[in-house]
């Protein structure tokens, strides 16, 4: 009547569970970070500033400074990080086949890998100004 | 006796055709009618053709399960005047292929709950300082949950992802995981790790607002997450077991 | 062997969007998870927009003045108050997700929930107050 849906054994389903807990906690773990972060990014760019945001010559002289421009990298890591994550849910929750799902999970790793290198060569670029 | 004419508005499918359609009928109802005599009183009056799967008529067999105004219900304990609607909307169950009319193919649902080592009947009950009559050895308990499928038909994920394995089988997982009585808890949280397992579930809850039994299918799958994760750390900070 | 037979119908079709969005009849935890992933492909969005935005430094001051500029319009800053709800929602909600994904609440949820946008709804105000006066 219907399609069997593939030979999935539970013993080959556990076998494959593999990364996918991990990922949770990493979602979880990095969503919980990010309460923090963000809070931190939007204080210190917008709500201790007059007007809400700083002119060109405040911009590159915040940017300078090194924790600073610390914590802006280790908050695109982590925001990067928790969104692809969640990109990565929402397609799973498709229901997709396997190749479409490694098809998903290699265009996620690399649009994530992307937004990770423009954003620290956008940062490095602002410093170097 | 308030009598009153109900307008039942009921999906209707038979196997070869491409979409359902709906028919109304109108059904006398007094204060006791229930979704499902309203149903049987159509199929007797009506139409014959009319196919829905029920047994027990009193909510324990879970047979009769069905979308009422669009809830997840057992159509036998809804009363169809209280339910206060003009017309009343009747479609099977989602998340389970479509069979005739208001019957659902329920191999699927059975596929994932029916897994060896899975229980059917509760230790608990067994206790030996419980007090039973003579010529009675022990009472025997079964599961909270009917199969009745209902939480699989209103969860958002099990609608998106066919191959979810769904808060009922999952639920029975715990169970395993909570009182193994010599079935093996790593198989059972081992089945449940998994890309289309525990971790799919979104926390929306519907499985527990919808279950007619008290299972807390929700409540289960955060269970298991909470279960692995702590296995997790103690692998990671190398706790032992 | 066992085997998962198809949980699908041809008649019925794939509607995930549905399964996801149309919360008529369901409960406080739909419209949670619904406005959740609403949020988060809402931030999604905002995520690449404002790395985009951000190269106008690049540009050097005229680039930026001219983006500051368009940021302080009423109508941009409008758009400010629906983002930050978005972050409320979305962070708040998610702090109530984690903790019971790993077992902290589980019962509570509900008021976990209301808690928590209690407090999303004060800063929301307070946020808005500060968008508009700063």
């Amino acid at each position: 009547m219907q399609s069997v849906l593939s030979n999935q054994t539970t013993r080959k389903r556990a076998a494959q569970s593999g990364a996918a807990g991990a990922l949770w906690l990493v979602q979880a773990i990095s969503g919980l970070l990010l309460v923090l972060l963000l809070l931190l990014h939007m204080v210190a760019h917008h709500f201790v500033v007059e007007g809400g945001l700083r002119n060109f010559q405040e911009v590159l002289a915040y940017v300078s400074n090194p924790a600073i421009f610390f914590l802006e990298i280790v908050f695109l890591i982590v925001v990067t990080a928790h969104a692809m994550l969640g990109a990565r849910a929402i397609l799973l929750d498709l229901g997709l086949s396997k190749s479409a799902s490694r098809a998903a999970n290699w265009g996620i790793t690399l649009l994530g890998l992307a937004a990770l290198v423009y954003g620290i060569w956008l940062a490095v670029a602002i410093q170097n100004l | 006796m308030a009598e009153r004419d109900v307008v039942f508005k009921v999906l209707r499918y038979k196997q070869g055709e491409t979409v359902p359609h709906y028919d109304t009928f109108t059904v006398k109802t007094d204060e006791n009618t229930t979704a499902l005599v309203a149903l049987q009183a159509i199929r007797r009056d009506d139409d014959p053709s009319l196919t829905l799967r029920h047994s027990c008529h009193h909510g324990s067999c879970g047979t009769c399960g069905m979308r009422i105004n669009g809830e997840e219900q057992l159509s036998c304990v809804v009363n169809v005047q209280e339910l206060g609607t003009p017309t009343v909307v009747v479609e099977p169950l989602q998340n389970a292929p479509l069979v005739s009319d208001l019957v659902v193919d329920m191999a699927p649902f059975f596929d994932r709950y029916t897994q060896p080592e899975m229980p059917y009947v509760r230790q608990s009950e067994f206790m030996p300082e419980a007090d039973v009559p003579d010529g009675i050895g022990h009472y025997t308990r079964y599961e909270n949950c009917l199969e009745c499928g209902l939480c699989v038909s209103a969860c958002p994920v099990m609608g998106s992802d066919a191959s979810y394995l769904g808060p009922a089988a999952m639920a029975a997982a715990w169970r395993v995981v909570a009182e193994p009585r010599g079935s093996d808890p790593e198989f059972a949280l081992n089945w449940a790790d998994n890309e289309h397992g525990c971790w799919r579930c979104h926390v929306a809850y519907e499985c527990t607002e919808v279950c007619p039994s008290d299972v807390n299918p929700a409540e289960a799958i955060m269970s298991l997450r909470g279960e692995l994760t702590k296995r997790k750390f103690r692998r990671v900070f190398g706790l032992g077991k | 062997m066992q085997e998962y037979r198809t949980t699908r119908d041809g008649v019925r079709g794939e509607r995930p969007l549905q399964a996801w969005f149309d919360v008529r009849k369901r409960n406080l935890g739909s419209w949670a998870f619904a406005i959740n992933r609403l949020t988060g492909m809402g931030l999604i969005v905002y995520l690449v927009l404002h790395l985009i935005v951000l190269s106008t430094l690049l540009q050097g001051e005229q680039g930026w003045d001219k983006f500051l500029e368009i940021a302080r319009s009423p109508f941009f800053l409008a758009f400010d108050i629906v983002l930050i709800f978005g972050i409320l929602f979305h962070g708040l909600n998610g702090i109530r997700v984690a903790l019971i994904g790993m077992g902290i609440g589980a019962k509570n949820h509900r008021s976990l929930f209301w808690v928590l946008m209690f407090i999303g709804a004060v800063l929301l105000v307070v946020s808005a107050w500060k968008v508009f006066t700063i």
